[in-house]
């Protein structure tokens, strides 16, 4: 079990040193990279761009108010080695994101995966190392 | 002849003299590197062509793109820099990330981003682009010295003049604005001055497939003595894209402008 956990944090550290560089446009230092925080909402706008896709996503928050938390990403050509295209997701669709967030307690997080409304899980890094 | 008649002539001759000396820097100033003039004059063959698209090799750790030194000395004024961007750390922050804010990446940090960079190697030039905000680099090889430093304009990528020695191309690089310039991105905040030279050995190895970079960088107003290191690209079959810093880029980018960022 010991044994099981310790290749369970090598494999999450190996994955954020893969993942780490390719935020090139600013530096992902800011992000926790030790928690994942779950997202339940409708997406405001979805963006395909270079440096960086993002996700504006519109979630209910404690109070009964709406909170638009700001997801970043990685630039289209990651994207599209893990199964992503333009039209992965549209401003309403109802989605789950995991997020890395800033230690801040802002509405920003550095993305980690998504379920879309079919239940597709999507990551934005190729199951293999890009390069 | 007069005294006013000869002190006319030597007025002239003067006027004369500095025109012709104006004239002749004008002369002086070097060829395009893109004129036919310049392309087609008579040069040895280069050595190698690194005409192609090149990625950073990050096989050497997470932490292999970035340019400072183990250890270092640095100089007050870029101490203070550095410790506050030590103190931005230990509290999850970043200290003036001023690529993030859509200023250039420059050099040498423009070489080691996670995008590809494409280079194009004429007899005169090296055009290199980076597909990290497209930002472009020349290097010069027709034999130009670098510019008059009274009427250069600065810049990121700085100007760069090249020799061939052996097969070995040595491109030094100087002239860069000495502001929102850094040597590191999000760890040591040590800043570059207009002061950075930087000399790179290059050299094409494993059958053209890698360039290997040997640096020797100074910049007395942030460190004391040489920086030496050694990195690698590889070859990579790809095109780059445009990819710019959109004027509404950071309103979505918001951890930019979060108060994580220390301005």
């Amino acid at each position: 079990m010991t044994k099981k956990i310790n290749g369970l944090i090598a494999a999450l550290v190996l994955g954020n040193f893969l993942a780490f560089p390719i935020f090139a446009h600013h530096s992902p230092a800011v992000f926790d990279r030790t928690k994942e925080v779950k997202l339940v909402g409708s997406v405001k706008e979805f963006r395909w761009s270079n440096p960086h896709s993002f996700i504006e996503l519109d979630v209910r928050n404690e109070k009964g108010g709406t909170d638009t938390w700001a997801v970043e990403m990685n630039p289209p050509n990651y994207l599209v080695k893990a199964g992503w295209t333009s039209k992965t997701v549209k401003p309403g669709d109802m989605v789950t994101i995991m997020v890395n967030p800033l230690r801040t307690n802002e509405p920003v997080g550095k993305f980690v995966s998504i379920t879309l409304p079919g239940g597709q899980v999507l990551t934005e890094n190729a199951p293999s190392p890009a390069r | 002849m007069t005294v006013s008649a000869k002190l006319f002539l030597v007025v002239v001759s003067l006027a004369l003299g500095l025109r012709s000396t104006a004239l002749a820097q004008g002369v002086a100033a070097p060829q395009s590197a893109l004129s036919p003039e310049n392309l087609s004059k008579q040069r040895p063959k280069a050595p190698f062509d690194l005409t192609g698209t090149w990625l950073h090799d990050n096989k050497d750790g997470p932490n292999s793109w970035r340019f400072v030194p183990p250890t270092f000395k640095l100089t007050p004024d870029a101490q203070e820099h550095y410790d506050a961007g030590q103190r931005a750390t230990k509290e999850g922050k970043v200290y003036r990330d001023d690529i993030g804010q859509c200023w250039p990446a420059g050099m040498p940090l423009i070489m080691t981003r996670v995008w590809p960079i494409a280079m194009v190697q004429l007899p005169t030039a090296i055009y290199m682009t980076s597909a990290f905000m497209n930002s472009l680099r020349i290097i010069y090889l027709d034999g130009r010295p670098h510019s008059d430093p009274d009427i250069v304009v600065p810049s990121f990528n700085g100007e760069s003049i090249g020799r061939w020695e052996g097969n070995t191309l040595v491109v030094d690089t100087k002239y860069f604005p000495g502001h929102h310039h850094w040597m590191d991105q999000g760890g040591a905040s040590i800043p570059a001055s207009d002061q950075l030279h930087i000399v790179e050995r290059i050299r094409m190895i494993n059958s053209g497939n890698v360039l290997e970079i040997e640096y020797t960088m100074t910049d007395p107003k942030s460190w004391d003595g040489e920086w030496k290191m050694t990195k690698r690209w590889n070859r990579v079959n790809e095109d780059i894209t445009e990819v710019e810093c959109w004027p509404d880029l950071n309103d979505h980018i918001r951890s930019t402008s979060s108060s994580s960022q220390i301005r």
